[in-house]
């Protein structure tokens, strides 16, 4: 379990990075936290011609508000995000996520970045970064551009970022104060790669009624997945159990994953609802704490 | 995760053993200084790497190592035709038609199977070269299934053999017939244990360093290796006294490490090869899929005949058991089911049918309980349905069951003696540390008012301990080596200052605590504080007989051992003391580092004056005593007897026996299968305790293990014999998380047979948590027709059974 041989870099500007890309293209990785890229040349099933080690790109780190939206850096530590105050402000959904990613100890290594560029299907932020309709920002050679992370997710750990460029910030929209948001998800042991999670945001109208409802889920297939026949199902609907219950049941032709070590397909597609009906429970339940609040 | 102690019985005259002692060895572990195989660097060392077969099953055309060998810092190239031309085959206790070295010779049978290794100037550098070699494999049909194993037109793993069944017999003590024909009814179950095995952190590891005048040193954290050094000789073509283990603390055993003798065999053959030191430590990939470790993986179709009022009058069993490729240690974990084969119930009728096939899988080795905690899931399994079909709680059948406390010693069906034990005592105090009723009632109230399923279960095992060498044999009706012999040894040194060093004469180091017992008898036996003794390992160059850790027997045995020396250490002390004192030997005692006389204890000399004179003023010793103040003792196994030739009757070889009772209430989610616990509760009995946080210590850690065979932990092959399970993201372990806080207590049942009663307790933990999980999951969703049949219990499996339960309820 020894990786292969690398060339190592460490740029200490994201221009630097950026022209290494340039220069080695798909034969290069970039190295963040590494809780997934080192076990991976570990066990070489990757082999980079060069790693290009983005720790110490200050630029990286941020967390910063832009009016309706909160930039987070790619290099941010995912514990981070656990106890911010503009996190928690601004994004709640994040925070409650960010928990079951691995233990302390991997989100203290491990980035917002790394983890979305890695773009494993049964990782809490991918799928928070599909439900909350976040911006990608990249930078390459020829400059920036911005990729909506329902676009950025296209297969398994395969996204649209061109193997010149480096993914530099996520981009959430401001939740609403009176949204409620909900988090959801089981696996085998605490820690563990889910073997389905839910990610869900509700706004609520003055009537009770759904005015607006975003689901996505994760480890149900090559992508995270957003569970638009969901959101359909209970769009205008009142946020009842029976009403929940019978729109979770949409998620099921999203599950393509096969049989696993530890899980059935069967199995997967019936935890699918159950984890999309607790998410969107959860929301409802916690957008009615913040009107009665109000 | 928390263990708490409650209620441990206050016990006799002992001043050390019996208290809550730390161990001696943890200052030293904890700072990061055990002193571990991947730590030693020898002057001009070379690393070997591992090219582990892709594919299950196929004959090895050729190996071509040329572009491998042209790799800057190569240094060779080993394969299994080197092996086969100047090896003999590794030890074994199965057939000898089965045979097996450290790289494969003509045939891969599993993958993972080592094939060549890369001897380099470093790791990375053999790992890369590992990668050029090339293979040609001709494929041959992977056996993956052990029942169409066993059909005629099967392909075969072991030409030489001539059938893919590795032992086959069948056992019968009484007649079962004849008990279930007096029976009012049979309860029956078809039954999978599934593979899993004990994974410490550190995994297995030699370096072997040909040394002066041709001798091969080689240093590795297996086990045993003084009891069976010399047949790592012979596999190397060495005379015993050329070649020398050296003890190195094992990370971590749990039976993994137990004769692991692949490792140290082919790192001291690569050695020899190169001419250099060599290392060669497994990978966490090696250690999964190529060790020597692999546990029980069973299928039984077994059989209980029960009278109405609960009692048991048989058991009848048909175990298939899903050996691998290999069988090194024969069908031993089938002779600990054996050694406790009725369990802690008193019927005298059963029969027992085994098969020991072999697949394209890894081979299988040892795992805390040996195969005996298989048979005890099996027995509670049946008596649980027994229980469920008669209404009787599952305390009272066992109660109705229990051998009682005036019928010990205790022989049972087939031969082995249980030497005491109060079962009752150990129920009752289990049941007095929960409040059944209450949980009962909680139990019907969240099932009717929330729709909640909370599970309560219950189970007791044996815990056979203390092996004799007769069980290697005793199946076999023609076996190669019948021996009798598995003793321990120790060697204490009182210095001329009065201090202690104790020598122990094996690798015992493995995760268990042979320092702190052996010192804690030494304090006993001499008043001197435990902590003060210094503690070490002999080579086997030095070591006198010893047996190692193994089927919980090292406590006891190291006791024994110890006290002997004790004992004759004391006469000489006491003789030094009656010719300097000028009183009658008979007129003095040794008390708290002092020998004095009796009733006038200011009349009295010190260890440190007594050792001065031992050593340095021989005219003033007794008549003809030597100077010095050494002794050694081997202490044999205390109670062992031979099997009958015809195999009716296996004698005596586990007769140490303890016993455990478990309760577990827990919660299953029946949307997502996944399980909480409430509460636990353990209650064992192993004798005389010598240091209860200790014992603490291995019921916690064994019943953690338990647990993860019941739910989590699966060595995994696929119909095409590819292996699942090769990295820790799919072999589960349970973490601090999962593993709930144990509430314990102990009932000490002292053995007649052991020095100061002591048992035994290294093993119960993992020997019953699959038994009282199961039955709690059963429990918990019994209106859904919830029965755990195959270990581990997944999620998908809980989820399926409510959903299958619930379509029935809605249709009926």
């Amino acid at each position: 379990m020894k990786p292969p041989a690398f060339t190592y870099c460490d740029p200490d500007s994201v221009d630097e990075a950026v022209a290494l890309k340039n220069e080695y293209g798909i034969d290069s990785l970039v190295l963040a936290g590494g809780q997934s890229l080192l076990p991976m040349l570990n066990i070489r099933l990757a082999r980079p011609e060069a790693l290009i080690d983005i720790n110490r790109i200050s630029d990286l780190q941020k967390i910063e508000r832009w009016s309706d939206v909160l930039e987070i850096g790619a290099g941010v530590r995912q514990y981070q995000l656990e106890d911010h105050p503009l996190v928690q402000e601004l994004v709640p959904l994040l925070p409650q996520a960010v928990k079951f990613i691995g233990h302390i100890e991997n989100r203290h290594r491990g980035t917002v970045g790394g983890s979305i560029a890695h773009a494993d299907s049964a990782a809490e932020l991918p799928c928070t970064a599909v439900a909350l309709d976040a911006t990608l920002v990249v930078r390459g050679p020829s400059g920036s551009r911005t990729i909506a992370a329902r676009d950025f997710f296209q297969g398994w750990m395969t996204t649209a970022l061109e193997p010149e460029e480096v993914l530099v910030a996520v981009r959430y929209p401001v939740m609403p104060w009176t949204a409620g948001h909900g988090f959801v998800e089981v696996a085998r042991r605490e820690g563990d790669f889910a073997l389905a999670g839910a990610a869900a945001v509700v706004n609520l109208g003055e009537d009770g009624r759904i005015a607006s409802l975003a689901v996505s889920a994760a480890s149900i297939s090559d992508t995270p997945v957003r569970a638009t026949a969901v959101e359909q199902a209970l769009a205008g609907e009142l946020p009842t159990k029976e009403n929940i219950a019978r729109a979770a049941k949409e998620i099921v032709p999203s599950v393509t994953s096969g049989d696993d070590m530890h899980a059935t397909r069967a199995y997967r597609q019936h935890l699918a609802t159950v984890v999309v009906q607790r998410a969107i429970t959860a929301a409802v339940a916690r957008a009615h704490e913040r009107s009665n609040a109000q | 995760m928390a263990t708490e102690h409650a209620n441990t019985e206050e016990k006799s005259g002992y001043k050390y053993l019996g208290a809550d002692r730390k161990r001696v060895e943890d200052p030293r572990l904890l700072v990061g200084r055990g002193g571990y195989i991947a730590d030693l660097k020898l002057p001009g060392m070379l690393h070997a790497a591992i090219l582990r077969s892709p594919v299950p099953h196929a004959r090895i055309r050729s190996v071509d190592a040329t572009e491998a060998l042209k790799l800057p810092g190569v240094v060779a190239v080993v394969t299994g035709e080197d092996c086969k031309a100047k090896m003999n085959p590794c030890m074994n206790f199965g057939p000898a038609s089965i045979a097996q070295y450290p790289l494969a010779v003509d045939k891969v049978r599993y993958v993972g199977e080592a094939v060549a290794a890369v001897v380099a100037e470093s790791r990375y550098i053999a790992e890369d070269a590992v990668e050029l070699l090339e293979v040609d494999f001709e494929d041959l049909p992977p056996v993956t299934d052990p029942m169409a194993a066993m059909e005629p037109g099967s392909a075969l793993l072991h030409e030489e053999h001539g059938s893919n069944i590795g032992y086959e017999r069948t056992f019968e003590f009484g007649d079962v017939n004849a008990a279930f024909s007096q029976a009012d009814f049979v309860v029956e179950d078809t039954l999978h244990w599934g593979r899993s095995a004990g994974m410490p952190m550190e995994t297995s590891g030699a370096v072997a360093h040909p040394g002066l005048n041709g001798v091969l040193e080689i240093y590795c954290n297996s086990l045993n290796f003084s009891y069976f050094s010399f047949l790592i000789a012979s596999a190397l073509k060495l005379p015993s006294n050329k070649l020398t283990m050296k003890p190195v603390p094992a990370g971590g055993s749990f039976g993994s490490k137990f004769t692991a003798h692949k490792v140290p065999t082919l790192t001291g053959f690569l050695a020899l090869q190169v001419g250099r030191p060599v290392s060669y430590i497994e990978d966490r990939i090696d250690h999964l899929m190529n060790s020597d470790h692999h546990a029980s993986d069973r299928y039984y179709d077994a059989r209980m005949g029960f009278r109405d009022d609960g009692t048991i009058v048989g058991l009848d069993i048909d175990v298939v058991d899903d050996y691998g490729a290999y069988m090194q240690f024969g069908v031993g974990t089938h002779g600990n089911a054996f050694s406790q084969i009725v369990g802690p119930y008193r019927f005298r009728d059963v029969k027992y049918h085994v098969r020991a096939v072999l697949t394209n899988k890894c081979q299988q080795g040892a795992y805390r309980g040996f195969g005996s905690e298989v048979h005890n899931w099996v027995l509670e399994r049946l008596v649980d349905k027994a229980a469920r079909r008669l209404g009787l709680a599952p305390e009272e059948i066992r109660r109705r069951n229990f051998i009682q406390p005036d019928q010990f010693p205790y022989k049972i069906p087939g031969g082995n003696v249980y030497d005491s034990g109060n079962y009752p005592a150990v129920l009752d105090k289990a049941l007095s540390m929960i409040d059944l009723d209450k949980w009962r009632d909680e139990q019907k109230r969240l099932r009717e008012e929330e729709g909640r399923y909370i599970g309560i279960g219950l189970a007791t095992t044996q815990e056979r301990s203390v092996f004799s060498a007769t069980e290697f044999w005793a199946l076999m009706d023609n076996p190669a080596f019948p021996l009798t012999s598995s003793p321990e040894s120790a060697t204490v040194t009182i210095d001329p200052t009065g201090e202690f060093q104790l020598l122990l004469h094996c690798q015992s180091m493995w995760g268990n605590s042979p320092e702190t017992v052996g010192a804690t008898v030494l304090a006993e036996e001499f008043g001197i504080a435990p902590e003060s003794v210094n503690i070490r390992y002999a080579d086997s160059a030095h070591a006198l007989p010893g047996t190692g850790p193994g089927g919980s027997r090292y406590t006891v045995m190291l006791a024994g051992a110890v006290r002997g020396a004790a004992r004759k250490l004391q006469k000489k002390l006491i003789d030094i003391a009656a010719h300097t004192l000028e009183v009658a030997a008979e007129d003095l005692e040794l008390v708290d580092a002092r020998v004095q006389v009796k009733g006038a204890p200011e009349r009295s000399l010190t260890l440190a004056e007594l050792a001065g004179t031992a050593y340095f003023f021989a005219l003033n010793l007794p008549e003809g005593m030597t100077s010095g103040l050494e002794e050694s003792y081997t202490y044999d196994h205390p109670y062992t007897t031979l099997p009958s030739p015809d195999r009716s009757d296996l004698g005596v070889f586990y007769p140490i026996m303890g016993h455990a009772c478990h309760i577990a209430v827990l919660e299953v989610d029946p949307d997502t299968g996944i399980l909480s616990f409430l509460d636990y509760v353990a209650v064992h009995d192993a004798g005389t305790i010598v240091n209860p946080k200790s014992l603490g210590g291995h019921v916690t850690g064994g019943a953690a293990q338990g647990l993860g065979s019941t739910l989590y932990e699966e060595l995994a092959y696929d119909e095409d014999g590819q292996f699942k399970s090769s990295t820790f993201m799919d072999y589960l372990i349970p973490t601090a998380n999962e593993v709930p806080a144990f509430r314990m207590a102990h009932v000490e049942t002292p053995s007649p047979f052991t020095e100061y009663g002591i048992k035994g307790g290294g093993e119960g933990g993992r020997m019953v948590t699959p038994s009282v999980v199961s039955a709690a999951i059963d429990d918990a969703l019994r209106d859904f027709g919830m029965r755990v049949r195959e270990l581990p219990v997944k999620p998908s499996e809980i989820v399926a059974t409510v959903q299958a339960g619930r379509a029935a309820a809605g249709s009926a």
